[in-house]
């Protein structure tokens, strides 16, 4: 085995380099004794996950809750909108989205297989690929910590389409579900670099108030839609 | 978003972070809150445009690391100094390798505290070398070789993968 230890637990760890990364890859084909290390590596970061991640699914405590009340919901308030409509947005930022395309659209997968998330049709983006997956199935309430792609509120919008805001390395913004896919109706450069969510976070919430029909949907109904692939109601 | 809306959302990854910590779920549940209300209290110290996660966690980290000192020298709980874990690590060894095959909680109740609390952050929380070296204010070398010594134990005591 030409890796030493520290190098194969990097690699598993997402560590390395791309190139030194894609050597690992290959002569591990070829070495079994160096593809063993890399699966009891993974199996013990499988195990150890497994274990702990009920907890992400359980009810958090009144007692904690409590303690940030009353501001476990978005401002979804008249007022709150209100304000929300007075700041302005690029209804597509195009900026973010050539930058995406640049990136390889990646979205924290390997970039030598770089598959893409945003599709064009008639004009607007539609979100594809790992996106639109993530779109499409993943719950705001059970997504793990490393997901490459965020989900943040689900709700209804004015035409009645759901609506989710959602949050990645290259790209972030708001898709709104309809028979052809999710419309991008905000767009904004992702989380990539140390700035990360404050901004774009805040920014999202704000525009997601200013779309949104009553509240946005909570854990309950986020997984009601997503069973009923969300249609329209 | 609100500073109290952002912890609202980080307080399932926060309580699984203070559950591997902690390993009792109420206890766990008394670091959260403590953690809480200490960010609360020091809210004006968090400079925003900075990652709110990692400065809850090592709040969060440095809350459970203080009370592990205080009960260490009320003589509950094993010091947590260098010296000593290297016996711990040792003390591993003597157990049969596999012994505590699927017991994770067990496992992790073996590792001295600096190194469960690498494990933690990188291979359950996801966080990489560096962020995870941020949070705990140590070099990066130090997060590897904990990290290492971590593994190496833990696959000792649950049995390798077959």
């Amino acid at each position: 085995m030409s890796f030493d230890p520290a190098t194969v637990a990097a690699f598993v760890d997402g560590e390395l380099d791309d190139l030194t990364a894609r050597r690992i890859e290959r002569e591990a084909t070829s070495d079994p004794a160096l593809a063993a290390e890399i699966a009891r590596h993974r199996a013990l970061k499988a195990q150890l996950q497994a274990h702990y991640a009920p907890v992400i699914d359980e009810a958090v405590p009144e007692r904690l809750r409590a303690l940030l009340a009353p501001s476990d919901k978005v401002d979804a308030s008249l007022a709150g909108r209100r304000e929300a409509k007075r700041m302005r947005f690029a209804p597509i930022h195009w900026g973010a989205i050539a930058a995406s395309l640049a990136l390889g659209l990646a979205l924290g997968l390997k970039p030598w297989m770089p598959p893409a998330s945003v599709t064009e049709a008639n004009g607007t983006m539609i979100a594809a690929g790992p996106l639109a997956a993530a779109l499409d199935t993943q719950l705001a309430s059970s997504q793990s910590t490393n997901a490459a792609v965020r989900i943040g509120l689900s709700f209804e919008d004015k035409a009645g389409r759901y609506c989710r805001s959602f949050e990645s390395r290259s790209l972030s913004g708001i898709g709104c579900r309809d028979d052809g896919g999710w419309h991008l109706e905000r767009t904004m450069r992702g989380q990539a670099g140390t700035a990360y969510r404050q901004a774009s976070s805040g920014e999202l919430a704000a525009a997601a108030a200013a779309m949104m029909t009553g509240d946005p949907l909570d854990a309950a109904a986020e997984r009601q839609a997503r069973d009923k692939g969300w249609a329209r109601r | 978003m609100r500073f109290e809306e952002e912890l609202v959302e980080l307080l399932p990854r926060l309580r699984r972070f203070a559950r591997g910590l902690a390993r009792d779920a109420s206890d766990a549940d008394d670091l959260c809150q403590a953690a809480i209300e200490r960010a609360l209290k020091s809210q004006e110290q968090w400079q925003q445009g900075t990652r709110l996660d990692s400065w809850m966690y090592r709040i969060t980290r440095n809350l459970w690391i203080d009370d592990r000192r205080a009960a260490g020298r009320r003589g509950i709980h094993t010091p947590i100094d260098e010296a000593v874990a290297q016996v711990a690590g040792d003390g591993a060894a003597e157990v049969e390798a596999g012994a505590l095959r699927g017991d994770v909680d067990g496992a992790m109740a073996r590792l001295p505290d600096e190194q469960r609390e690498v494990v933690m952050l990188v291979l359950v929380e996801g966080y990489a070398y560096r962020e995870a070296a941020d949070i705990l204010e140590v070099p990066i070398g130090t997060v590897t070789s904990r990290l290492a010594r971590g593994r190496e134990t833990l696959m000792y005591l649950l049995g390798e993968a077959a």
